[in-house]
């Protein structure tokens, strides 16, 4: 394919999927990497690094509107980035490694799990507007782990605090080292943390999970980067149209950006996880 | 039980956050502009290449190294314009990490000063250690 077409069409597709992760809160690059390995040939490591820089650019634009509208919690944000940042170091080394020992396939069929087990997570996952019987604990007295923020919806100020902070780093932990591995964000790892164990209003913990993926994606980025794995005749488009999207996604439609748009698309992520376990195992 | 009331507003300075708003604007826009003009320039430069030949090989590799890097920008070379959009988008996140530094500092807070600055030592680590030293 003639190369320019190649680009343009990268690019389209990256566009769709920012628009798609941006409305299913997913993220561009969970939908970006298996199509660039499956639809354009592109082998798993140069897909990751790709979606890496894909993760780079919606952050920083979904992350700086976030905190524009003050929903971040900068302070729990940052205490959590010290367990998502070696999570991502050691599962980008872990890429590097695996790709060097020919391992490509093993990582694929490992992609192909996480996608699947995306799907189980979001539907399980219930959101919990406002949460209820928070206990904080020691760590979170002692770093002020606490905010407040004007919820428009509810009109009125609501006050939290961040409860169970040692299984939360564990979880962190966890969802870094699948950023780093895999090239994805692990949205949906981060948000399941801040909710279920940090016990954060939905909206913070969206907010804050965004405002974190730049962090953890600059971590891996920078292994797979310097690594060599970072091609950007395919990880510029990818990163240019993702956020381009996730820019349309999050101006046009801000309304459609809930379960059951993420519903609607969970097949799509369950089907593109096949189509990668297959591909792993030689099948496709 | 419901959520506790904290005893006092968070510590940060209102500063910090339109501060690191302006930097992930600067640094996304800044990122993009060279990796538009740079990829355009590589286009042009290559009007027989394909999709194969771009695959086979990264254009950017003999660009990821300080010296090999200024000779390419001096040079004009888009191949090493592309890198430099590449560490833009890279390094804006770390400047984020850097001003969450300088404000939690600012503002006498020393375990989370030490947090951001493990933070940013460990993704310097990862960019100019791991990453170039790995088999």
């Amino acid at each position: 394919m003639d190369l320019g077409l190649f680009v343009l069409l990268i690019a389209l597709a990256a566009i769709l999927a920012g628009l798609v992760g941006s409305l299913t809160g997913l993220g561009g690059a969970l939908i970006v990497i298996p199509v660039l390995v499956i639809a354009f040939g592109v082998d798993f490591p140069t897909a990751a690094g790709a979606g890496l820089m894909t993760i780079l650019a919606t952050s920083s634009t979904t992350g700086a509107a976030y905190l524009r509208d003050r929903l971040t919690d900068l302070r729990i944000g940052m205490f959590l980035e010290i367990a998502t940042v070696p999570g991502a170091l050691v599962g980008a080394a872990a890429t590097v490694f695996l790709t060097h020992a020919n391992l490509e396939d093993a990582l694929l069929i490992a992609l192909g799990c996480v996608l699947f087990a995306i799907v189980p997570v979001s539907l399980a996952h219930r959101t919990e507007e406002l949460p209820t019987g928070v206990v904080p604990d020691a760590r979170s007295e002692r770093l002020g782990l606490w905010g407040t923020y004007h919820d428009t919806a509810l009109d009125q100020d609501v006050d939290y605090q961040a409860a169970r902070t040692t299984p939360a780093l564990g979880v962190m932990f966890g969802a870094g080292l699948v950023s780093g591995m895999f090239g994805i964000g692990g949205g949906v790892f981060k948000v399941v943390a801040l909710e279920h164990f940090l016990r954060m209003p939905m909206k913070v913990a969206t907010a804050t999970s965004n405002f974190m993926i730049g962090v953890t994606g600059a971590a891996g980025a920078g292994i797979l980067l310097a690594a060599g794995f970072v091609n950007p005749l395919v990880a510029a488009p990818a990163a240019m149209g993702t956020a381009l999207g996730a820019f349309l996604g999050s101006q046009l439609l801000p309304g459609l950006r809930n379960r059951t748009v993420r519903l609607l698309f969970l097949p799509v992520i369950a089907g593109l996880g096949v189509e990668v376990v297959l591909r792993g195992l030689g099948i496709a | 039980m419901s959520a506790p009331v904290p005893r006092h507003p968070p510590r940060l300075s209102p500063e910090a956050r339109p501060r690191m708003t302006l930097i992930l604007r600067i640094g996304l826009l800044a990122a993009l502009a060279l990796l538009v003009v740079a990829l355009v320039a590589y286009l042009l430069e290559h009007p027989g290449a394909t999709s194969a030949s771009a695959l086979a090989s990264n254009p950017i590799l003999h660009y990821l190294n300080l010296p090999g890097l200024a000779a390419g920008l001096a040079g004009g070379r888009p191949e090493a314009w592309m890198t430099l959009g590449l560490l833009v988008l890279l390094a804006t996140p770390l400047v984020r990490v850097l001003t969450g530094t300088y404000y939690f500092h600012q503002d006498g807070e020393r375990t989370m000063t030490a947090i951001t600055v493990v933070v940013f030592l460990l993704l310097l680590v990862g960019i100019l250690v791991i990453g170039p030293f790995l088999p």
